[in-house]
C-alpha cells in the first residue's frame, strides 16, 4: 500500500486514445469499439461492464495485439508506462510495436487471464512446462529461481504449490485452473493484468473463492487491473473505477461508489437494478428490454434509444459525447439530469 | 480448502476377482489384452472359413486338385491336409488346437506352388520388401501430409490453402493404379525421364543383397517411382485431417492464451498447436498401415515388385491357400500390432488417457 | 404432398447454395453429365462389337475423339458404354454402407451402456483388419458377377468410419431440447431415431453417401483392374485392365486407350469430391472460408 500511495503522482499505467476497431464480417462492418478513452492509473483496478457483445473484450485484445486478423484499429493509441524506482523508465505505444516487440511485451507488462480459461492451458504440458515455456519466452527465471517463484505465487492464489507443479492441467479442477492462470499473470510482475470474465463457467463458491483470491492479491502487489465482467456486483466489489461500455462506446465512467450510487446513464441504471440480490425478491429485478444493438447495423443517434424509454427526438438522431458531470464522472446521454428520476417514475407506474 | 480437491486412492488388498478390473483399469494392459483377443479371433475365424464355411477353403483346394492335378479325392484330402498342416480326419476340436498349437510355433504349413517351402519361409522373403516400400513410403506422405495441412490451417483462406485443400481432396478420391499408370507413362513412355525397367523389380540383375551402399542405393532407385504412388495417393488424406484437427486446435483457449503469454511463434506451432493437432493422426497412421499393405496389391502388382501384395495377387490366382491363409494372418496381425503400438504411443503423447494416479 | 414440396425447396436451396462454389457446381454439373452418358448413352450410341484389324491403336481423331483400342474398337463408344456398372455398383455400395454405418450408429449412441460398448467394439475391431486382402480374397472365390452381391460385399467392408461418425453425432444430437422432449413424451427409441434425429442429419448423411460412392469406385475398380471381378462386356476398369495387359503402357500409339478410362474414373471421381465438399460448405458454414 505504501508503494501505491507513493506512486500515484505518476502518469496512469494505460492510456488509451479514442480507440475505434471494426471487424470484418461477411455482411459488412462491425464496429466493436468506438472511439474509447480511458485511463488506468498505478495500482488502480478498472472495470469494464457490459453485456456480451459489448466490445469489452475486444479492447482486452487490441491492448495485448491480440485481435484475430479480420479486425482493424482503425484510429486510436494505446500508451503503455513503466514504471520503477518512481519514476517512468519506458513509454511505450503499443499499436506502433512490431511483432518481435508486442511479443515481448505481452506477460511480461501486461498478461491478460481469459475468459472461461477451464481450457487455458496446453492438455498435453505439466503446469511446470508451461511456467518455464513462459519465463524462457522472456529469457527471464529458470531452474530454482522459477520453482521458488512459482511456489511463492502459488501459495498467494491458495495452491498446493508442490502438487499443481508437477500436475497436468486436466488433473486439476476448472477453479484450481483458473487460480493457476492467475498465478501465472503474476509470474514475470507485470504492471498491467487483464482479466476478461475469470469467474465465468465456474460454480458460485468458486467463484467466490477466487473473487477472495483477487482481493488478496490487490492488497498486497501492486499492479493495475482492468476487470471485464458483465457481472456488476463482482466489480463493485473488485474495482476502484467502473466502465460502462454499450455498442462499443464507454456510457458512463467514474469511481466505483459514485457510479453505484448515483448512477446517471439509463443503461447503467438497468444494470444495477438487473443484479439479483439474495435478499432482494425477484420482482425488483427490472433487466433491461430489448436486446443489445446489431453492431454492423447500428441505430442512429444514441446507440441505446430503442431501448430506452426515456428516447426522444433528439436521442433518434444525435449521439451525446462523454460529458463531465461531477469529480471524475462523465455520462453520455442527453437525459442524464433526470434518468433516474423519470426511470422512478416508470417503474412505480 | 487447499488440497481440499486431492482424491486420495482408496486402500484396498489385492483380491483375484478384482484382476480383471485392474488389467481394464490399466490402459496399457488393456490395450495388450485387446490385440491379443483381436488376434486370437481372427485366428478362429480363419480356421472357421478354411474348414466348416459351405465352399470353404479346404473344399475347394481338394476340388482343385482332383480336376487339375488329376489326383483322387482321397489323394487330395491327404495332399490338402498336410499342406495346411491340420490333420482333417479328427474331431472339429482337435483339429482347432493342433491348428492353434502350430500356430503358436510359426507353423504356417507349405505352400502349395512352392513345392516343400514353408509359408513362414516364404513370408520371410517377401514381407521385409513390401514392409520397407511401404514403411518409407508412409513416412514420407505422414511426415509431407502434415506439413501441408498445417501450412493450409495457417493460411487459412489464402490462395495456397484453397490449392492444398483441392489438390488434397482430388488425389485422395484417385485409385492408386491411376497414379501408376499415369506415373509409368509420364516418366517412361512420354517424357521418357527413366528406363520402363528401373520403375520394375526390387533390384537390378546383380545386385547381392546386404549391408552395402549399392544395394541399399539400388533399392531405393528401384522404390522411387512405387513410393511416389503411395505418397500420391495418401498423402491428400493427411493434409485434409491434419488442417481439419489443425483448425480446431487453432481455436483452442490454450492456443490464445499461449500467444498472450508472449511465447514464440515457433514453441507454438511445434509444442501447442502441432503436438495437440497430431495426436488424432497417430491413431490414423496405424489404420493407415492396414490400408498402404491392402494397396500394396495393387502398387505391387504394377511394379512387378516381390512382397507380400504381387504375392498375394500371385496365390489367388494359383488357389495357394496355405500361403492365403499365411498373408492373410500375417498383414492382419502386423496391422493390430501397429495399432497397439500407435495406442501406447497416443497414451505417451497425451496424459488425459493414462490413469490418473498410475504413475 | 406438403411435406414433398417442403423436400423439393429444400433441395432446391441447397443447390442454389452449391451454385454459388465454382467447385461444386462443376462437380454438380460433372456429375450429371456421367450420368446422363452413361445411362441414357448406351441408348444414344451403338456399341462397338467388332474389331477393326485397320484402326488399331490410333490416337484422337474426328471419327474416334478418343482414340481407339487394341482391337481398333473406338474409346470414347467404350466410355459411354462402361459407365453404368460402375455408377450403379457406387451408388448400391453408398447407400449400403450408409444404411449400415446408420444403423449400428445410432443404435450404439441411442442405447448406451453394453449395447454401445459392444457394438464400439466389434466397429473398432472392424475398422482395425485391413479390409482389401479380405476383399481381394473373397471376390476371387466367390464369383461375384451380381452388381447387388459386389455391392453388398463393399458396403460390408467400409461401414465402420462412417459409423463412428454417426454415432458421435447422434450423441450431441442426443442433448438437444427437442430429442430431449420426445424421450420424454416416450415416443419410443424409433421413433426418436427416424423422425426426431436423422432428419436432422441429412446433411451429414448426404455427404457420407458420396464419400461411400468415391471409396466404392475406388475399391472396385482396382478389383476390376486387378481382374477379380468377372464383369462381361465393356466397363472403365476391364478398358483400362485390358489395355494394361496387352501393354498399352509400353507403347506410345496405345496410350489413348489407357487415358480414356483413367481419365473417366478420375473426372467422375473429382466430381464426386467436389460436390460433397461444396455440400459440406452449405452444410457446415463454420468451413466456409473469410469468417
Amino acid at each position: 500500500m505504501m508503494l501505491a500511495q507513493q506512486e500515484t503522482n505518476l502518469p496512469p499505467t494505460i492510456s488509451i486514445k479514442n480507440l475505434s476497431i471494426d471487424y470484418k464480417a461477411k455482411r459488412g462492418q462491425v464496429q466493436a469499439v468506438r472511439n474509447i478513452s480511458f485511463e488506468v492509473d498505478r495500482g488502480e483496478a478498472m472495470a469494464l461492464i457490459g453485456e456480451s457483445g459489448s466490445g469489452k473484450t475486444t479492447i482486452g485484445l487490441g491492448v495485448v495485439g491480440l485481435l484475430p486478423p479480420t479486425a482493424k484499429i482503425r484510429q486510436g493509441e494505446i500508451i503503455y508506462r513503466r514504471a520503477a524506482d518512481g519514476k517512468i523508465v519506458d513509454e511505450i505505444d503499443v499499436l506502433k510495436l512490431n511483432p518481435q516487440q508486442i511479443r515481448q511485451f505481452r506477460w511480461k507488462e501486461c498478461a491478460m487471464v481469459f475468459q472461461g480459461a477451464l481450457n487455458a492451458f496446453n492438455p498435453v504440458l505439466r503446469i511446470s512446462d508451461q511456467f518455464a515455456d513462459t519465463a524462457s519466452a522472456h529469457n527471464a527465471l529458470r531452474g530454482m529461481a522459477l520453482k521458488e517463484r512459482a511456489t511463492e505465487i502459488l501459495h498467494m492464489v491458495r495452491l498446493d504449490a508442490d502438487r499443481v507443479w508437477r500436475s497436468y492441467p486436466h488433473e486439476l479442477s476448472g477453479g484450481m485452473r483458473q487460480r493457476v492462470l492467475i498465478a501465472l499473470s503474476l509470474l514475470l510482475e507485470p504492471q498491467l493484468i487483464i482479466m476478461d470474465e475469470p469467474t465465468t463457467a465456474l460454480d458460485v463458491l468458486t467463484q467466490r473463492n477466487i473473487m477472495d483470491v483477487l482481493k488478496d492479491l490487490r492488497k498486497n502487489l501492486n499492479f493495475s487491473l482492468i476487470f471485464i465482467s458483465h457481472d456488476l456486483s463482482l466489480a463493485a466489489e473488485l474495482a476502484d473505477k467502473v466502465s460502462t461500455v454499450y455498442a462499443g462506446k464507454i456510457v458512463e465512467l467514474g469511481d466505483v461508489y459514485t457510479v453505484f450510487r448515483n448512477p446517471y446513464h439509463p443503461y447503467t441504471i438497468g444494470l444495477i437494478h438487473a443484479v439479483p440480490t439474495l435478499a432482494g425478491r425477484k420482482e425488483d429485478l427490472t433487466s433491461i428490454p430489448g436486446s443489445p444493438p446489431d453492431l454492423i447495423n447500428m441505430p442512429t443517434g444514441c446507440k441505446f434509444h430503442p431501448r430506452c424509454p426515456l428516447a426522444d427526438d433528439q436521442c433518434k438522431t444525435q449521439e451525446p459525447d462523454l460529458e463531465e458531470i461531477g469529480k471524475g464522472h462523465r455520462v453520455a446521454c442527453w437525459k442524464w439530469q433526470t434518468a433516474r428520476e423519470t426511470l422512478k417514475r416508470f417503474k412505480a407506474s | 480448502m487447499t488440497a481440499g480437491e486431492v482424491t486420495q486412492p482408496k486402500p484396498q488388498g489385492f483380491r483375484i476377482q478384482d484382476l480383471p478390473g485392474k488389467i481394464w483399469s490399466n490402459y496399457v494392459l488393456r490395450r495388450i489384452v485387446r490385440a491379443l483377443v483381436i488376434i486370437w479371433l481372427i485366428t478362429t475365424i480363419i480356421f472357421f472359413v478354411i474348414r466348416l464355411m459351405p465352399g470353404n477353403a479346404f473344399d475347394l483346394m481338394v476340388a482343385d486338385m482332383v480336376v487339375n492335378r488329376n489326383m483322387t479325392e482321397d489323394e487330395a484330402k491327404i495332399r490338402a491336409s498336410s499342406l495346411l498342416r491340420i490333420n482333417f480326419n479328427r474331431p472339429i476340436g482337435e483339429q482347432y488346437l493342433e491348428y492353434m498349437s502350430n500356430l503358436a510355433k510359426g507353423d504356417l504349413g507349405y505352400s502349395f506352388i512352392n513345392n516343400n517351402r514353408t509359408v513362414q519361409e516364404l513370408l520371410a522373403q517377401k514381407l521385409p520388401w513390401t514392409l520397407f516400400s511401404v514403411g518409407t513410403s508412409l513416412m514420407i506422405s505422414f511426415t509431407l501430409g502434415m506439413l501441408l495441412g498445417m501450412i493450409a490451417a495457417y493460411k487459412r483462406g489464402s490462395w495456397l490453402d484453397h490449392l492444398i485443400t483441392n489438390f488434397a481432396a482430388a488425389m485422395d478420391a484417385i485409385p492408386q493404379y491411376i497414379y501408376a499408370i499415369v506415373l509409368v507413362l509420364l516418366l517412361g513412355v512420354i517424357w521418357k525421364i527413366m528406363p520402363v525397367m528401373d520403375m520394375k523389380g526390387v533390384l537390378s540383375p546383380g545386385i547381392k543383397p546386404g549391408f552395402t551402399f549399392e544395394f541399399i542405393w539400388d533399392a531405393l532407385m528401384h522404390l522411387r517411382v512405387p513410393a511416389f504412388v503411395y505418397v500420391l495417393s495418401t498423402v491428400g488424406n493427411w493434409a485434409l485431417s491434419m488442417k481439419s484437427s489443425t483448425l480446431s486446435t487453432l481455436g483452442e483457449d490454450y492456443v490464445t492464451v499461449a500467444r498472450a503469454r508472449g511465447l514464440s511463434d515457433s514453441r507454438i506451432i511445434t509444442s501447442y498447436v502441432g503436438r495437440n493437432a497430431s495426436l488424432p493422426l497417430v491413431t490414423a497412421l496405424a489404420l493407415s498401415v492396414g490400408f498402404a499393405l491392402g494397396g500394396s496389391v495393387v502398387i505391387e502388382s504394377v511394379f512387378n515388385y516381390p512382397g507380400i501384395g504381387l504375392e498375394l495377387s500371385k496365390s489367388l490366382s494359383n488357389r495357394d491357400y496355405p500361403m492365403l491363409q499365411g498373408i492373410f494372418l500375417i498383414t492382419t496381425t502386423s496391422v493390430i500390432f501397429t495399432n497397439l503400438i500407435a495406442d501406447l504411443i497416443y497414451g505417451w503423447l497425451d496424459p488425459r488417457i493414462r490413469i490418473a494416479g498410475g504413475e | 404432398m406438403d411435406a414433398i414440396s417442403t423436400i423439393f425447396k429444400e433441395i432446391w436451396k441447397t443447390l442454389r447454395l452449391i451454385a454459388m462454389n465454382k467447385m461444386g457446381l462443376l462437380g454438380f454439373i460433372m456429375i450429371i453429365f456421367f450420368i446422363l452418358m452413361s445411362f441414357v448413352g448406351p441408348y444414344v450410341v451403338a456399341p462397338d462389337l467388332q474389331a477393326h484389324v485397320k484402326e488399331i491403336n490410333q490416337g484422337p481423331s474426328v471419327k474416334h475423339p478418343l482414340g481407339t483400342d487394341f482391337q481398333g474398337k473406338d474409346n470414347l463408344v467404350q466410355i459411354v458404354h462402361g459407365g453404368r456398372d460402375i455408377l450403379t455398383i457406387a451408388f448400391l455400395a453408398g447407400l449400403m454402407t450408409t444404411f449400415i454405418a446408420v444403423l449400428v450408429g445410432s443404435f450404439s449412441a441411442f442405447f448406451g451402456g453394453m449395447v454401445d460398448t459392444v457394438l464400439m467394439e466389434i466397429t473398432n475391431f472392424w475398422i482395425t483388419i485391413p479390409k482389401f486382402p479380405i476383399l481381394v480374397i473373397v471376390a476371387s472365390t466367390a464369383k461375384l458377377t451380381n452388381l447387388w452381391l459386389l455391392a453388398l460385399l463393399l458396403a460390408m467392408l467400409s461401414w465402420g468410419g462412417f459409423a463412428r461418425q454417426v454415432r458421435s453425432q447422434i450423441l450431441s444430437l442426443k442433448k438437444r431440447e427437442y430429442v430431449e422432449a420426445a424421450q420424454l413424451l416416450n415416443l419410443g427409441p424409433l421413433h426418436i431415431i427416424f423422425r426426431e434425429m436423422l432428419p436432422n442429419m441429412m446433411p451429414f448423411i448426404a455427404t457420407s453417401l458420396i464419400f461411400a460412392m468415391t471409396s466404392a469406385i475406388y475399391s472396385q475398380t482396382s478389383l476390376v483392374f486387378l481382374g477379380l471381378v468377372p464383369f462381361s462386356g465393356s466397363n472403365w476398369g476391364i478398358m483400362l485392365s485390358s489395355a494394361f495387359a496387352k501393354g498399352a503402357l509400353y507403347q506410345k500409339d496405345a496410350i489413348w486407350s489407357v487415358i480414356a478410362p483413367v481419365g473417366a474414373i478420375a473426372l467422375f471421381q473429382l466430381s464426386l469430391v467436389w460436390f460433397s465438399r461444396s455440400l459440406e460448405e452449405v452444410f457446415n458454414p463454420r468451413l466456409r472460408s473469410g469468417v
